[in-house]
């Protein structure tokens, strides 16, 4: 014998730890991919080789709701979440790993790591003399190199003036832009722009599922607040 | 007033208090990386030009340093202020930290005053204490707490309220 399926009932505390656990969060930080990938700043790190503020889907919620979550996509009224998410992930880890490569060719040129190392010797000539320069004396072998590579990476335009490499990149940003040209950067291009589509297509669809459940079950789109309770994440208020 | 020469080579180092941390972290995250639920944690740096004359300041300094009781300060506040947005709050320090290339001190408590860490707390008087070590660099102290701001100007300290700045910049002939 099939068993009956249950609907929740209006107000339903299942249907609310579903949208404030777990849908809430990820439409925020959707929404911030959103920033991000409209800027082409995929926040990428050369040190973790990952994006640091684009993370899989499951990043995006506090641990201690994953039961949460994984009743959300496995229930029959959130069809097709599961698969969407995936995708989303599949098409971060597309984006990270074109990014790694990227830098990882660069840092194989030898053309690349001369021409950081000849821009460094001018701007420490200069830095001698001019105290606007900051001193990069005594950056590790290599280091500058990556911090140029992640750069490039996440299409930076200008650093704030009191990072320690703003000043070189501001002089030199110029010089290093055309490695943008390499056909491995355009693979980075191409997957980023994927995952802005499908990152915004998994946004809109969430979105109007979170308004038809609250509708359907009669509850507010985020938590009302009273004195006992209080922001569960500013991060993603 | 003080030639653009001494002016300029008067900026060798700053040494950086908690709040002015916290803000530049803050500021940023709410700015460039959109995490709009902070923006209510800011309380000095609410607009870009306020970030970008406090940035400029600070990035004319060619050192920067802090003291272990300062990162022990930011843990505090991390803890307190976040549930479950804590380490993307430290990736910020972190990202502050290395792209400012923070020098960190350490300051052990034996080494301080009694009197001063009874009245300031070891934070503060760690800060007077690399500023004391590094006296031949002409130090700044850059802070954002009034009290510690008039202990630093009575221990003859040079010292700026992150609030003021702006009126510095102009005081120094900057822009």
């Amino acid at each position: 014998m099939t068993p009956e399926v249950m609907q929740p009932p209006p107000h339903s505390k299942r249907v609310q730890a579903w949208v404030y656990a777990i849908m809430n969060p990820i439409i925020e930080s959707l929404r911030r991919e959103a920033f991000f990938l409209a800027k082409g700043n995929i926040t990428w790190q050369s040190d973790t080789r990952r994006c640091e503020y684009i993370r899989p889907i499951r990043e995006y919620f506090q641990y201690s709701q994953w039961p949460n979550y994984e009743d959300f996509v496995a229930d029959a009224l959130n069809p097709g979440f599961r698969e969407k998410f995936e995708e989303h992930d599949r098409g971060l880890s597309k984006v990270e790993s074109s990014a790694a490569e990227f830098a990882d060719g660069l840092m194989r040129s030898d053309l690349f790591r001369k021409q950081v190392k000849d821009a460094l010797e001018r701007y420490q000539s200069t830095a001698r003399t001019n105290p606007q320069y900051p001193y990069l004396n005594d950056v590790p072998e290599g280091s500058l190199a990556r911090a140029m590579a992640a750069l490039l990476v996440n299409r930076m335009d200008v650093l704030p003036p009191h990072y320690g490499t703003h000043k070189f990149w501001e002089v030199y940003k110029k010089d290093f832009e055309p490695y943008r040209d390499r056909p491995s950067f355009q693979a980075v291009t191409k997957a980023t722009d994927a995952l802005r589509e499908d990152s915004s297509k998994v946004l809109l669809e969430l979105e109007n599922h979170r308004q038809s459940l609250c509708r359907t079950y009669d509850i507010p789109a985020a938590p009302i607040p009273t004195d006992k309770s209080r922001s569960t994440d500013a991060f993603n208020v | 007033m003080p030639s653009t020469f001494e002016t300029e080579h008067r900026r060798e180092l700053l040494i950086l208090d908690t709040g002015p941390i916290r803000e530049l972290v803050l500021f940023h995250a709410v700015d460039e990386y959109g995490f709009e639920g902070l923006r209510r944690s800011l309380e000095y740096i609410f607009n870009r030009d306020s970030y970008a004359r406090c940035s400029k300041f600070i990035g004319s300094f060619r050192n920067k340093t802090t003291s272990g009781s300062v990162v022990a300060e930011l843990n505090y506040w991390i803890r307190k202020a976040e549930i479950t947005g804590q380490e993307r709050l430290w990736n910020r320090v972190y990202e502050e930290f290395r792209e400012m290339r923070m020098d960190e001190e350490v300051v052990k408590l034996l080494e301080m005053d009694r009197g001063q860490v009874t009245a300031f707390g070891p934070v503060d008087v760690s800060l007077l204490e690399i500023a004391r070590r590094n006296g031949n660099l002409s130090p700044l102290v850059l802070t954002v707490d009034r009290p510690f701001y008039r202990e630093c100007l009575r221990a003859g300290l040079r010292v700026q309220l992150l609030q003021n700045l702006a009126p510095m910049e102009r005081d120094l002939g900057g822009e």
